[in-house]
């Protein structure tokens, strides 16, 4: 009656103000503010016991698990694969295997869960170059081939690729298309390459205030996402040069206000070492018989995991970890 | 709880009851702040009337009203002493860091860790969590944490890490005083976690609300941390006096309910870069100025070089310094160095010892 529509208008306006505006008394502010309050709650308070067996008031949301990068070593380092809600970054310089982590996930994603998987698809969101189809139908072939029941599957319908050009059209993506897409529970994992290209241009040094603002934005859309619809979200980063001068050359882009919104980082590099992949025929598809540079993966944080890194090759069939 | 009893109870004519309902005054706290001229004009009571019922419902709860309206009577500073020194702090498993805050992370106070990513504010936060449940023949408090998720980086596997090493350490302590083993196990750690996630700044405010219920359910909660204070307030504030209010009237409930339940609220907050014409541009703790005035303890956590530091920025009693610590598998721990290592540890070029190889 008074223009106090929503839940948190009344939870933050003061006291005095809600007596004063409603004409109420005191302890019926209170007993409303208790009210209120208790219905913004999503769930009950659990107990962390609750959380690890998944049971009693435990809404499913709540319950973060795992979604597998198909590789198996990779995935123990991992303690599992990626975490299944949140924002996990894949950052790393141009040809250390970004893009190519991202398509192996859109397949594991379509995997059942006892293998590692949602069981559902992805949204490709691409910003920078075309989106890679043809490296992908080779990664399919090749991931079908591991087992009868992944021939079920088909990969290529479930993954959705959408070209964006800058921020409007990405957070028009995100708040308008993804949700139609989302809700039908078609996809489980949102994928943007790359974050950096929509930042990294278009603002002028004197604009960074305004800058942090729209990731800070875009960052809270995102987190929406994946609390609602329970489903990880990769977001693929590039580096800029370090100004020390001691320690990496390189650094994610993007700077701290970018970093504060990330649940966990992951570093792809190259070194200069090379290794000569042994040449494995399986089910009449060539994997390796050609050198090829050794990578790292490195935890750079992740609120599960230590800061490891370890040694990965990139073949036919994607990334897998270096035996 | 005084100020919520009905108005009916008391012994009123029923004449003025009902002129009292219908003017809406229903419970003991609506007639607090009211002067009898001003309930007379509400109600239509006459004044001398009004006068009597105010001394009625006012002296019955003079407990619970007067409480929140004059100042308590003054305690002397030895009691005051007394008190802090009855009241043994959390420790952390740090000795470093537990001497650097006096003992380890007080009750009553509210502490604040600040931090850039990965330097261990959620580990802190975890570490926490468990020892708050160290039984007191250990020296712990045995009580029960509320933890509240405001960025969704609490995995219960951690926790897990993290008690196991605990539970463990215990056990050991009991195995050498000789006491009984499995007071405490992993299934009663995590059962003494309580835990929230909020995924906006209403639902945090809704939570801090409903905290004094929640505590006086259950009483052996002895400390409630937030994970992180800064995430949900960074982005979509275009009112920034709004937003000093919030965070303002959040960390005064909070001391309020740190005092009245002597429990120890621990924050985490983000680092933001504060560039001052003239000088380098330098890492502060996010949130603002006046935010810094609402923890009693403030430490900031960073990197220097493959070390991560604590450094005590603020506190009522101890003086600022820094300690070195490392987090492992089971935690927040000290860094044990040896003279041979001390020689490493110059060395600044690729990070390799602080990488662990996962071949």
């Amino acid at each position: 009656k008074v223009g106090l529509t929503s839940y948190g208008q009344i939870l933050t306006l003061s006291s005095q103000d809600i007596e004063r505006l409603a004409k109420l008394s005191q302890g019926e502010v209170t007993g409303l503010k208790t009210a209120i309050a208790q219905q913004v709650l999503t769930h009950p308070l659990l107990t962390a016991l609750d959380l690890q067996r998944g049971t009693k008031n435990c809404l499913q949301n709540l319950i973060i698990g795992k979604l597998s990068t198909g590789c198996k070593q990779i995935d123990d380092a991992l303690r599992g694969g990626i975490l299944s809600q949140g924002i996990t970054e894949i950052s790393g310089e141009s040809a250390s295997g970004k893009t190519q982590f991202c398509l192996q996930l859109c397949l594991t994603v379509q995997l059942p869960p006892e293998e590692g998987g949602l069981a559902a698809g992805a949204a490709y969101i691409c910003t920078e170059d075309a989106f890679p189809s043809k490296r992908l139908s080779q990664m399919i072939s090749y991931f079908r081939q591991r087992s009868e029941k992944r021939k079920q599957i088909p990969f290529g319908d479930n993954i959705f690729i959408e070209h964006v050009a800058d921020l409007d059209s990405l957070n028009s993506c995100i708040h308008q298309k993804l949700p139609h897409l989302l809700s039908s529970g078609s996809v489980k994992l949102v994928i943007v390459d790359s974050v950096a290209a929509v930042f990294r241009c278009d603002y002028e040094l004197k604009d960074m205030y305004k800058r942090s603002k729209h990731m800070a934005s875009l960052a809270a859309s995102l987190h929406r996402i994946s609390s609602k619809y329970c489903l990880p979200i990769v977001c693929v980063n590039q580096v800029t040069d370090s100004m020390q001068s001691i320690g990496k050359k390189n650094i994610p882009a993007l700077g701290l206000a970018w970093s504060n919104q990330i649940t966990c980082r992951l570093s792809l590099s190259r070194t200069n070492r090379e290794v000569d992949l042994p040449r494995i025929i399986l089910k009449g598809s060539v994997i390796g018989g050609f050198p090829t540079s050794i990578r790292t993966l490195e935890v750079v944080f992740a609120p599960n995991l230590p800061n490891l890194s370890l040694m990965y090759v990139i073949d036919q069939e994607g990334i897998k970890a270096l035996t | 709880m005084q100020s919520q009893r009905e108005l009916c109870s008391f012994p009123i004519a029923p004449s003025h009851k009902s002129k009292l309902t219908s003017a809406g005054f229903l419970i003991t706290e609506d007639l607090k702040h009211l002067k009898p001229s001003e309930l007379s004009k509400e109600t239509g009571i006459g004044l001398e009337e009004c006068l009597e019922i105010l001394k009625l419902v006012c002296s019955e709860s003079v407990d619970g009203s007067k409480r929140n309206e004059a100042p308590k009577p003054a305690v002397s500073a030895l009691e005051r002493l007394k008190e802090e020194q009855s009241l043994p702090p959390i420790i952390t498993f740090s000795e470093g860091l537990d001497n650097m805050l006096g003992g380890g992370v007080p009750l009553c106070k509210i502490t604040e860790f600040c931090g850039a990513p990965g330097v261990g504010k959620t580990q802190m936060c975890m570490q926490i969590a468990v020892d708050v449940q160290i039984p007191s023949q250990f020296g712990g408090l045995q009580g029960e944490a509320v933890y509240i998720d405001t960025e969704g980086s609490f995995i219960v596997e951690r926790l897990v890490d993290i008690a196991k090493a605990t539970v463990d350490h215990c056990n050991e302590m009991a195995r050498l005083e000789g006491f009984k083993e499995g007071e405490i196990t992993v299934e009663s750690v995590l059962s003494g976690v309580h835990f929230y996630r909020c995924h906006d700044y209403v639902e945090l405010l809704a939570t801090v609300h409903l905290l004094p219920e929640f505590i006086k359910k259950h009483p052996k909660i002895k400390v409630v941390l937030v994970d992180s204070v800064a995430f949900h307030f960074r982005h979509d504030f275009d009112d920034l006096s709004l937003r000093t209010r919030l965070l303002t009237t959040m960390a005064q409930s909070f001391i309020k309910r740190a005092t009245e339940f002597k429990i120890a609220i621990v924050l985490t907050n983000q680092m933001t870069t504060k560039f001052s014409p003239g000088e380098d541009s330098r890492l502060v703790p996010a949130l603002g100025e006046s935010w810094g005035h609402a923890s009693t303890i403030r430490v900031i956590l960073y990197w220097e070089g493959q070390k991560r530091w604590a450094w005590l920025y603020k506190s009522p009693s101890k003086k600022e310094s820094r300690v070195p610590y490392q987090i492992t598998m089971g935690g927040v721990r000290d860094i044990v160095t040896s003279p041979a290592d001390n020689s490493n540890d110059q060395s600044d070029d690729e990070p390799s010892s602080k990488r662990q190889k996962v071949s």
